[in-house]
């Protein structure tokens, strides 16, 4: 039996994203060989205070994925609607400890360059300390993470080629007359309400029905699948300098916006410790404006307890076009908050040392009552 | 909230501080909860506080001065009325020579200057074309003060294009393309402007802004035409 299950276990590792995908493999691995690919260089030299081409964040996926192969595996979510393979990457220490998963996606609108340099900030300062990082190494003890570095290919691609300023995806719409959905207005969380358009025309066109993007689709039921485990759903954006909570769709609070603003306000605060910038926290429809078919709102309404949105630098002075000479300043002090989320969360869902030690001499007490009673 | 503070930014680039091009404005604080401020003539009113420095990056960040600031919005309609007042300003002839080293700095660029974006797409801005940028900037801050109301945000994401740099009588008198960014519809409008500057001298200003389509979002005011250009010679 046992080795019967193994095998099943290797064949589902295969599968992209698992069953219930019939792309194969080979499709999106011809495409990514057919690239003309720049000369590939080795992750040691990869600099993460520059912006990256999409062929150069494929290759950098690659070379972590071998790197860090105790730790990291890919995962094929989608396609995207130019036919591009949408994969990230998963980093989990492996352990009999049952695992909660903490989700970070970068870069669903694409001309938010920033963002996706964060992602791939942060994996890695994941994977160059969480050996010797007591911080890290105790978060990854109970947490996996799946960090999605680009997910608006198609439109991250089109502002390298054509236009710096693209937000939207890149699907045809009116007979090959009018590009692009707003692809974080087209989850399914009161879809196109508010603050979203039917007009494919302009910038927040939410799309031909709640999730009619590949991409979307391709993020949706990957969540979807895991959304038990998820306790966590983050998604970075800029600029503005925000942490946003839900809801964007209206000014009704989550059940837990207290504790969501608790937690917001203490990550900002770390960030601000870090280089004195200042970031704002508070409800989107509150302090942005109101927005329908947001990720995550979606995410929330699912049952993902933590879920935020970040507006990366700036405030407007270069606003999307971030110099790159900001890169390390802003990843570094995005760092701060994003871990600070992340230790609030593991102290709700782990023991903390305190509770650890109630539990423990709860235990010893009550078998030395029941010894006791044996006398 | 900072939008707000841009508008008043603007206001300081463009009115009293008008003169004094070389300033660059930096919020230091915001005073006033904007929420409590709207009377029964449907006004909403303002107030800021922030601090002016030095644009300079060679000289380090020198305040300036301090300022505040108290923008009114009418009936949801563009153009805020803005009472700006400055206090410990330094002196008006070191305003003044400030304003000569970003005159002479621009007449001394190459003519025409060959530039396709600034910044470019990755941010960095060479430091011999940041005059170009500060005065396409001033410029801009007028386009977008006229544009403004309660609920339309503007910022200047990047200059797509400078057509037209020649010197008239000293005068500096540049055309270029800005792309301005809007925040709550994130939309990029692009505009055409062409603005003539001398240090001491009221900036003069040209436009005329590619605007979206949008009957639903049209707040039934006075807005830059797309049709036709609004024009002004003085301001």
């Amino acid at each position: 039996m046992k080795p019967l299950l193994g095998t099943f276990y290797i064949l589902g590792m295969l599968v992209p994203g698992g069953l219930g995908y019939d792309r194969s493999l080979a499709q999106h691995r011809q495409e990514v060989v057919d690239e003309t690919v720049s000369p590939r260089r080795s992750l040691e030299t990869y600099s993460y205070n520059r912006y990256h081409p999409m062929e150069e964040v494929y290759q950098w996926m690659s070379q972590i994925r071998e790197k860090y192969t105790e730790v990291v595996t890919q995962h094929f979510l989608g396609m995207t609607y130019e036919s591009r393979p949408m994969y990230c990457l998963k980093i989990s220490q492996p352990s009999d400890n049952p695992k909660k998963i903490i989700w970070m996606d970068c870069g669903i609108h694409a001309r938010e360059w920033i963002a996706p340099a964060f992602c791939q900030w942060f994996v890695k300062e994941i994977l160059q300390n969480y050996k010797d990082n007591s911080r890290i190494r105790r978060l990854l003890k109970n947490l996996d993470f799946y960090v999605l570095p680009v997910l608006n290919i198609d439109g991250y691609i089109y502002t390298w080629t054509t236009d710096r300023l693209w937000r939207k995806s890149r699907s045809s719409h009116n007979n090959g007359t009018c590009f692009g959905t707003d692809l974080n207005r087209n989850f399914n969380a009161s879809w196109c309400s508010i603050g979203a358009s039917h007009n494919c025309q302009e910038l927040t066109f939410c799309g031909t029905g709640p999730v009619s993007e590949p991409e979307t689709k391709a993020v949706s039921s990957f969540i979807e699948s895991k959304k038990e485990n998820i306790v966590c759903f983050l998604t970075m954006h800029s600029y503005g300098q925000l942490i946003l909570l839900p809801y964007g769709y209206t000014t009704n609070k989550p059940s837990n916006h207290e504790e969501l603003i608790q937690v917001g306000q203490k990550a900002a605060n770390a960030l601000k410790a870090k280089h004195g910038t200042n970031y704002r926290v508070g409800s989107s429809a509150d302090i942005l404006y109101a927005t329908s078919g947001s990720s995550r709102d979606w995410a929330w309404d699912i049952g993902i307890p933590f879920s935020y949105t970040f507006e990366l630098r700036d405030n407007g002075t270069y606003g999307f076009v971030l110099p790159e000479a900001q890169i390390q300043a802003t990843c570094e002090e995005a760092m701060e908050a994003v871990l600070s989320v992340l230790d609030d969360v593991y102290e709700k869902y782990w023991h903390s040392n305190s509770a650890e030690k109630a539990t423990s001499t709860a235990v010893v007490l009550s078998l030395l009552m029941s010894f006791m009673s044996l006398l | 909230m900072l939008w707000i503070t841009n508008i008043a930014w603007k206001m300081c680039r463009f009115g009293e501080l008008n003169q004094n091009a070389s300033q660059e404005v930096t919020l230091s604080m915001v005073v006033a909860d904007p929420e409590n401020q709207i009377n029964q003539k449907k006004e909403r009113k303002v107030d800021l506080v922030f601090t002016t420095e030095l644009y300079n990056p060679e000289e380090g960040n020198k305040r300036l001065g301090k300022c505040s600031a108290r923008v009114f919005f009418r009936n949801e309609k563009p153009r805020p009325a803005v009472n700006v007042t400055c206090a410990q300003l330094i002196e008006k002839k070191k305003r003044h020579e400030e304003d000569y080293q970003l005159y002479k700095r621009m007449k001394q660029l190459q003519n025409p200057v060959d530039v396709v974006s600034i910044p470019d797409n990755h941010g960095h801005i060479d430091p011999s074309l940041k005059p170009i940028w500060d005065l396409a900037f001033l410029g801009s801050s007028y386009v977008m003060w006229e544009k403004t109301t309660q609920f339309l945000h503007y910022y200047m994401a990047q200059l797509s294009r400078v057509k037209q740099w020649k010197t008239n009588d000293d005068a500096i008198d540049f055309g270029y393309t800005v792309l301005l960014h809007e925040f709550s519809t994130q939309e990029i409008i692009p505009c055409h402007i062409h603005l003539v500057w001398y240090p001491g001298k009221p900036l003069k200003v040209k436009y005329h802004c590619q605007e979206v389509q949008t009957p639903e979002e049209a707040s039934g005011t006075e807005e830059g035409s797309a049709v036709a250009p609004t024009e002004l010679s003085n301001f």
